[in-house]
């Protein structure tokens, strides 16, 4: 017991210092260890831009395509731009802190690229007038918050082709989150390209109610592997582990978000990618030149694989030259317009139509999607 | 049909596995007398000690082996701060399992994409073609196994050799401890220690066996399951596989049903292990409730109480 | 105020310098251990603090979060501190904290827009609704002999999955394209805003209901039936304190603060509620009770500790490029330095 005040006296004035000169350092040195001028006001011509990620950049997945979106667009503006990047932001009003913080550090631009973040992003928003948000996936806009999407549906409607002519069991399946629009499309899309060229294909789907949980994704994927499932694809944030599960037990995957054929030699088949590179340059250049405010960039953009934004993952080893042929004569046909994955007569699971003969229905109405299409195994959960 | 049985049963061993680890590295602390909620944080230390030692050895069971030393070196915190200086071991427990998490972000962040060597599955000869059985009991990979073999051995350690009658009496009545020349506060120490161990190679299981992956906060509570398994299972080793195996069952079988096309809200079949754990407990009665270890009650506060 | 200060303290005033040396090395040890993480990870503990205390104290914006961080974890941790000084081990905060922001939720979508007396309202369905949760507990316990820290834990699960269900049903949001969120509170029925930050006068609710609890424990008969009770339940008992009614009561106690809390996410900075809303912040608020031995008053001031640490994770992650989950380490730490501390007289 002697020996412990020593100790706390030492361990006192040691962490009193360490204390002391923290508190100090802002006032000498700028806020935060970057080396930007105090105050946050960049160099002239430096734009800072800031990133949200609602999970690691290198997960395979949906934060990886963003996160390569910005070293891309990094590199090309060059000098131009400095980013800034915040991983594992959570959905919830923290966010709205993550953005403050970057905007205390200069930042201009905001790209908020999970969908949860764009509460906090329009409160932000209506706080600082001068900075601009673009956010991935929002549906609703404000005087300095445009919205950007992709049509990934196309991307995944080829990536059913491929799985419906691939197939030996015909059964196909899809690990996804929620039961939210964009991931219905997605089954929807994957089951409609898969009957285009296989009519008996049917995908079972498994609702895991979570973006990322690998334990959940890899029992969901033994589930459906024990049910005779012999191509998997999933919606959800992190790629990994469905992918490498598919791989271990020797049925095909088929991608989505981003690349990750180098995880499944065997059986890769394809996947939809997103490419948000160019969208980005585009995005930030416009603010760059003052043609924002105004321009479609601030509304509700939505782009597509003719634009670039969705791309197809290379094939993978295992599938045969006459099935690439037809994978890539779809995707040139849908490029062309000629081929729309949802172009009517569409069913849903109890046999209603839903899309009529004919229609091909625009992106707004896609994004209200509240049903599945015939041949999905599965209930959306209530 | 019966694929399916197969499936969801076979299911409910491989997830409750990681759960199972963590439940007897437990029950041998608590019989002890200590309880660590640090639980948690030593199932997520050993998923990243297993992950980054495969990634780095491309040895999985270097791998399982180093998950198990990190849960164990996470759980000698508690064991410092709970047993040799006495601070109340719910708080130490939450704030090493707090601890973990930081620590496994932060030393995690590197390992996110990284692709290792997996622990792959062994069909066990002749056992493994058994209808039913063989899928369901003879497919697993070895950690699975080695789980299922250290219940029956837990067992006779606790009841049928000296040490294990020692670490009882520590959980009982520490008094007779010292008539036979051990110190309690060492035997805790150990005891701890050692269910950091097993809650470590849980962790290991389920990154280096089961998934394959690291990310953040992977187990997603399974220490805590494992800590309320114990006292479902009143301290005993064989019932801690039933609890865990139930657990894993449960989420098997809400995705299952939902392969099957039953829609299933998926929140409620998650809510399951948990209800089904109070249930058991309260219907139970007393007198189950009665083998918790004397030591422990002091730990729960107000002797009325389990 | 004196008096409150040092009756309410659980441990003898003559401890007060062996009290303050433990203190000092509860804070310090960890901020050095801290430091060596962040050298072994390769960043600058000096830029790393400074971020850190830019973030949280350098600014007022940062003051501000820091407060409304703050507040719920105070109310938790009252919710865990009140029935402690009854002998209770409440974990459950955490869920009744979520369950108490449904309650809150549900009320806003029944009710619309109702200008204050709506916020009211939601703020006795809230704390009603956290109230019952905790009320499970303390039935469990007084009639059927359940340990409250094991069924207050297990119920903490069970409450954020039903409310994710709830969530995902009968409260979502109609206009939210099938995403898990209630719908959005009127503007009218959110708690008002100061200046242009986010701090709202909601947050005061935490040092007023500290301050009354401090003095009801310090100075009214019920609260010294609720001390006595903590101490020595069988004395309790023989001394004529009906001690199964005083456990209902701390508990239900507990849990309305606790879905206070709750409402003051959903009311106040969330303006909604998600599966997230409020995660963590009942452990939060446990972790602060336990590092100032259950002082009503005092743990105001390590919320506001915890809360400052919990705000400046952000700027770890912007300017050090840390994972902002790194504060929990300094977090754990301080705990940990606070539950090994030296001590003149161990405290239970």
């Amino acid at each position: 017991m002697n020996r412990r005040p020593r100790f706390t006296w030492s361990a006192v004035v040691m962490s009193a210092a360490l204390l002391v000169s923290a508190a100090c350092a802002p006032a000498a040195a700028p806020a935060g260890g970057g080396g930007a001028p105090a105050g946050g006001a960049p160099a002239t011509g430096t734009l800072t831009v800031g990133f949200l990620f609602v999970g690691p950049k290198d997960d395979f997945g949906y934060n990886q395509a963003a996160y390569l979106g910005s070293v891309e667009m990094e590199k090309k503006l060059g000098s131009k731009v400095k980013v800034l990047r915040a991983e594992n932001v959570p959905e919830t009003e923290e966010a709205e802190r993550v953005m403050e913080g970057m905007i205390q550090q200069g930042a201009k631009v905001i790209f908020p690229t999970s969908y949860g973040h764009l509460d906090p992003a329009l409160n932000v928003a209506k706080r600082h007038a001068d900075v601009t948000f673009i956010h991935q996936g929002g549906l609703k806009t404000s005087t300095n918050l445009g919205t950007y999407f992709g049509n990934i549906y196309e991307g995944v409607y080829l990536g059913g082709v491929a799985a419906g002519k691939m197939t030996k069991t015909n059964k196909l399946g899809y690990i996804v989150s929620f039961p939210i629009p964009q991931v219905l499309e997605n089954i929807n899309a994957f089951e409609l390209g898969a009957k285009s060229v296989n009519p008996a294909a049917t995908t079972t789907v498994v609702f895991t109610a979570n973006w990322c949980d690998p334990g959940k994704q890899a029992e969901a994927a033994n589930n459906l592997i024990a049910q005779g499932v012999d191509v998997l694809t999933q919606h959800q944030d992190c790629g990994k582990t469905i992918v490498e599960t598919a791989e271990r037990k020797g049925v095909m995957s088929v991608g989505y978000h981003a690349d990750a054929s180098s995880l499944a030699p065997k059986g890769w088949l394809t996947g939809a990618a997103w490419n948000w590179g160019p969208l980005y340059t585009q995005e930030v250049q416009a603010v760059l030149d003052g043609k924002w405010a105004g321009s479609p960039l601030a509304g509700k953009y939505r782009v597509g694989m003719k634009e670039g934004a969705v791309n197809m993952a290379a094939f993978g080893a295992g599938v045969p030259k006459d099935v690439q042929d037809l994978v890539k004569s779809k995707q040139q046909a849908i490029l062309d317009g000629k081929l729309a994955p949802f172009a009517g007569p569409v069913k849903d699971q109890s046999g209603k139509e839903r899309i009529a003969t004919g229609v091909s229905p625009t992106v707004d109405v896609l994004e209200t999607t509240d049903y599945l299409v015939e041949g999905v195994v599965g209930t959306i959960p209530k | 049909m019966i694929e399916i049985i197969a499936a969801v049963l076979g299911g409910a061993i491989r997830s409750g596995t990681a759960v199972l680890f963590a439940c007897l590295g437990e029950l041998i602390a608590e019989r002890a007398g200590v309880v660590n909620l640090g639980t948690e944080g030593c199932m997520l230390a050993g998923a990243l000690g297993a992950f980054a030692g495969t990634a780095a050895t491309g040895n999985p069971f270097l791998g399982a082996l180093a998950g198990g030393l990190c849960g164990a070196a996470l759980a000698s915190v508690h064991a410092y701060v709970a047993v040799i200086r006495r601070a109340n071991q719910l708080a130490s427990g939450l704030a090493i399992t707090i601890l973990g998490l930081g620590i496994t972000s932060f030393w995690g962040r590197s390992f996110v994409s990284v692709q290792i060597q997996p622990m792959n599955s062994v069909s066990i000869p002749v056992l493994s073609d058994l209808p039913l059985i063989g899928p369901v009991l003879f497919q697993h990979d070895p950690l699975t196994y080695l789980a299922m073999l250290l219940a029956p051995a837990i067992w006779f350690f606790l009841y049928r050799t000296r040490w294990g009658l020692v670490l009882r009496a520590t959980g009982e009545r520490q008094d007779v401890v010292y008539s036979v020349g051990a110190t309690p506060t060492l035997i805790r120490c150990l005891a701890v220690i050692a269910g950091g161990f097993l809650a470590g190679l849980g962790g290991a299981q389920l990154a280096v066996a089961y998934t394959l992956n690291w990310v953040e906060n992977m187990t997603q509570g399974r220490g805590f399951v494992a800590v309320a398994l114990v006292i479902f299972a009143s301290w005993s080793p064989f019932m801690a596989v039933a609890g865990s195996y139930l657990f894993g069952g449960a989420l098997s079988l809400q995705l299952a049903l939902q392969a099957q096309g039953v829609g299933v809200s998926p929140y409620l079949m998650s809510a399951v292990p948990y209800v089904v754990t109070l249930l058991v407990l309260v219907l139970v009665g007393r007198r189950r409730r009665q083998a918790m270890p004397e030591e422990l009650r002091a730990v729960f506060e107000g002797g009325a109480g389990v | 105020m004196a008096t409150l200060l040092r009756s309410a303290r659980p441990w003898a005033g003559t401890q007060a310098r062996s009290a303050l040396a433990g203190g000092l090395w509860a804070v310090g040890a960890p901020v050095l251990l801290f430091a060596l993480f962040l050298l072994a990870a390769g960043v600058s503990p000096i830029e790393a603090f400074a971020a850190m205390a830019q973030s949280s104290i350098g600014s007022s914006y940062g003051m501000g979060e820091m407060l409304v961080r703050a507040a719920p974890f105070a109310l938790t941790a009252l919710a865990t501190a009140i029935p402690a000084r009854a002998g209770l081990l409440n974990v459950g905060a955490e869920g009744q904290l979520v369950f108490g922001a449904l309650g809150a939720a549900a009320m806003a979508a029944i009710l619309g827009d109702a200008g204050a007396g709506g916020l009211l309202l939601m703020i006795l369905a809230g704390m009603s609704f956290g109230a019952a949760w905790a009320g499970l507990v303390a039935v469990l316990r007084t009639k059927l002999q359940l340990n409250e820290t094991i069924s207050s834990l297990l119920l903490n699960y069970v409450a954020y999955l039903l409310v994710s269900h709830i969530l995902q049903g009968p409260l979502k949001d109609p206009a939210s394209f099938n995403w898990p969120f209630s719908p959005p509170v009127a503007d009218a029925m959110k708690f008002p805003t100061l200046f242009d930050s986010r701090v709202n006068l909601g947050i005061l609710m935490a040092p007023v209901a500290a301050i009354v609890f401090a003095a009801i424990l310090a100075k009214t008969y019920w609260g010294l039936n609720v001390r006595v009770t903590g101490g020595n339940p069988q004395a309790a008992r023989r001394a004529g304190i009906n001690v199964p009614r005083t456990y209902l009561t701390v508990l239900l106690i507990a849990g309305a603060l606790a879905g206070l809390a709750g409402v003051l996410q959903v009311a106040g900075v969330e303006g909604r509620l998600r599966p997230t809303t409020g995660v963590g912040f009942g452990y939060a608020g446990f972790l602060a009770a336990w590092m100032v031995g259950h002082h009503p008053l005092w743990l105001l001031a390590s919320s506001v500790l915890l809360a400052g640490i919990a705000v400046s994770g952000d700027a770890l992650q912007i300017t050090s490029n840390l994972p902002s989950s790194s504060v929990n380490i300094l977090t754990a730490l301080v705990l940990l330095g606070v539950l090994s501390r030296p001590r003149g007289q161990r405290a239970a």
